[in-house]
């Protein structure tokens, strides 16, 4: 994975944070194949994706909806469906 | 005359005016949702839409709104634009009698073209990845059929499973899977994982337009999806074999993904905006390890936009859910005469039938419950008379309106099973449901005052053809 630090438009003042989690470690998955256009990045605690050319409603941490952001604890307490089925002998 | 890609077919679009080619340069996002979306708010004629210059994008070809209006899903079954929705369902169930029709296997499969294999895998290399609805956690892959095997009979055709599964793009070579309690994917994972196996699939993209049919379309667990899509098409589906996997493929894809469900793990998946108008996720979700990626040279990445209803999903899952209700149904009740599953994939249904005697409606309406697609949806059943078109939604309100006495005909049972997604379950998982009996009571159930009826005199079906000539000829 190369470093966001590269990304457009996806800072809030200066380090990239996730919009969705407020996460800081954000890596880019993607650029576009015309050179420069946008980046394709991720937070590595949330798995939220986002291209930097977005709207700041999917893009800037303080334009993401509060309904859909992530905390923390909403992130520990994500319930697992289905849920991993115990071993069966033999 | 059946088609054997998906580029046949929007050929046919083109032709029949069903296509439009966006010429301008848009914006992955919001552009290429919010065109889609919007074809679904233009009326029941909406065409596919076709963007080949997306900023950023050097080689791009993205097509949307494929199944998107009753014309292209009359033309994707083969059937003039112009035909009904109810004739088309008609049409379907006809079909669906000559099931199963075995599949063709056939050599040299267009995706054998490109191959990405090993630290080369990159979805992001094959396809123009975008997001749908403001709130998605993610890009989607939300029109592939995803196939697995029965880990306990591999060799099992039958139980080879085709569905249509939301897919979230969460790395270069990962993909969160979303397993519905119900489907059958969701039987093949516990069993692979009870073995501490991983769970091989194959995941097909941009497929001819009467596998995404099948694919969304509830059927038994040992029924193949493929031989159904040969019934529907009126000729075997042409298969190849995924080379990594092993698995029966459509020859005609445009991309074939091909991996492992990993064993034991969940990460965090969506949210998507989804089939219910609501968005669902936040939750641990299984991961595809994606291993191998085969394409055609210019892949047409295919996508459906779904929301708030209707978009390409309602008309992609409407006749594909009332079919099989009304089969299963009539098996039992040969009295059923229609079913309408189309709103939100079944959740709500309308069912006409004759009566055998008092409350014989209330029971097709529980039965309609207790079908297997009925476990996970049918929360609400609106029974109607044989006279009735469940389809014609004023003469279902008519019915509801005139023939319904709430405290008799009205059936709440709670605490019924129904999958997570629906927005009103309450835990998720768990609902009340409704039966409202629109039908007239017959004999011993003597309620009401329905004895003298109107119905349309005898000479208005002869006057309702003149009537259309006279318009037709001005």
């Amino acid at each position: 994975m190369e470093s966001a630090s590269s990304g457009r438009e996806a800072t809030t003042g200066g380090a990239t944070v996730c919009p969705r989690c407020a996460g800081e470690d954000v890596t880019a998955v993607a650029s576009s194949p015309v050179p420069g256009v946008w980046q394709v990045l991720q937070c590595g605690r949330c798995l939220y994706m986002w291209r930097t050319t977005e709207p700041a409603r999917r893009t800037r941490r303080d334009a993401y909806p509060r309904q859909f952001r992530l905390t923390a604890a909403d992130i520990a307490d994500a319930a697992e469906v289905p849920p991993v089925p115990p071993r069966v002998a033999g | 005359m059946p088609y054997d890609d998906l580029r046949s077919f929007l050929n046919t679009l083109e032709k029949e005016g069903q296509l439009l080619r966006i010429t301008d340069e848009v914006l992955p996002e919001p552009d290429l949702a919010a065109a889609a979306n919007a074809a679904g708010r233009i009326g029941d004629g909406a065409p596919a839409l076709w963007f080949d210059r997306i900023q950023g994008f050097t080689d791009a070809r993205v097509v949307m709104n494929v199944h998107g209006s009753w014309r292209n899903h009359a033309l994707a079954l083969g059937l003039p634009k112009e035909t009904s929705t109810r004739e088309q369902v008609e049409e379907f169930a006809r079909r669906w009698d000559a099931f199963p029709v075995a599949p063709e296997r056939r050599a040299d499969a267009p995706w054998q073209e490109n191959t990405l294999t090993g630290d080369d895998v990159d979805l992001f290399r094959v396809l123009p990845l975008f997001r749908l609805n403001d709130g998605d956690g993610g890009f989607y892959l939300d029109k592939a059929a995803v196939v697995s095997r029965d880990p306990e009979a591999p060799d099992d055709f039958g139980r080879q499973n085709v569905g249509t599964y939301r897919l979230e793009v969460v790395g270069r070579d990962r993909l969160g899977l979303q397993p519905v309690p119900m489907h059958d994917i969701a039987q093949h994972l516990r069993k692979a994982e009870e073995r501490g196996e991983d769970l091989p699939v194959a995941i097909t993209l941009g497929n001819d337009p009467v596998v995404p049919i099948v694919a969304g379309m509830p059927m038994g667990y040992d029924q193949s999806e493929y031989e159904m899509a040969g019934a529907l098409r009126g000729a075997p589906l042409p298969l190849a074999v995924a080379p990594h996997t092993g698995l029966d493929v459509p020859w005609g894809a445009e991309v074939v993904i091909e991996g492992v469900i990993e064993a034991g793990v969940r990460q965090l998946e969506g949210p998507f905006g989804e089939f219910t108008g609501h968005y669902s996720g936040g939750r641990r979700m299984p991961v595809v390890r994606i291993e191998r990626i085969s394409y055609r040279t210019d892949p047409v990445f295919e996508s459906l936009y779904l929301g708030m209803p209707w978009t390409e999903c309602d008309y992609l899952v409407g006749p594909n859910t009332c079919v099989p209700l009304l089969k299963q149904l009539r098996a039992e009740f040969p009295e059923v005469r229609a079913v309408n599953a189309m709103y939100t994939h079944g959740l709500l249904v309308i069912i006409s039938t004759a009566k055998r005697y008092g409350g014989f409606a209330k029971a097709v309406g529980m039965r309609a419950m207790t079908t297997p697609h009925g476990l996970g949806y049918v929360t609400q059943v609106i029974l109607v008379d044989e006279d009735v078109d469940p389809f014609d939604l004023p003469q279902v309100m008519w019915a509801q309106s005139s023939k319904v006495n709430p405290r008799e005909d009205v059936v709440v049972v709670p605490n019924l099973s129904v999958l997570g997604l629906a927005p009103a379950a309450e835990p998720a998982g768990v609902t009340s449901k409704m039966i409202i009996d629109a039908t007239t009571p017959v004999a011993p159930d003597r309620r009401g005052n329905f004895g003298m009826p109107t119905r349309d005199l005898p000479e208005t079906a002869e006057w309702t053809q003149r009537l259309r000539s006279l318009l037709a000829e001005r």
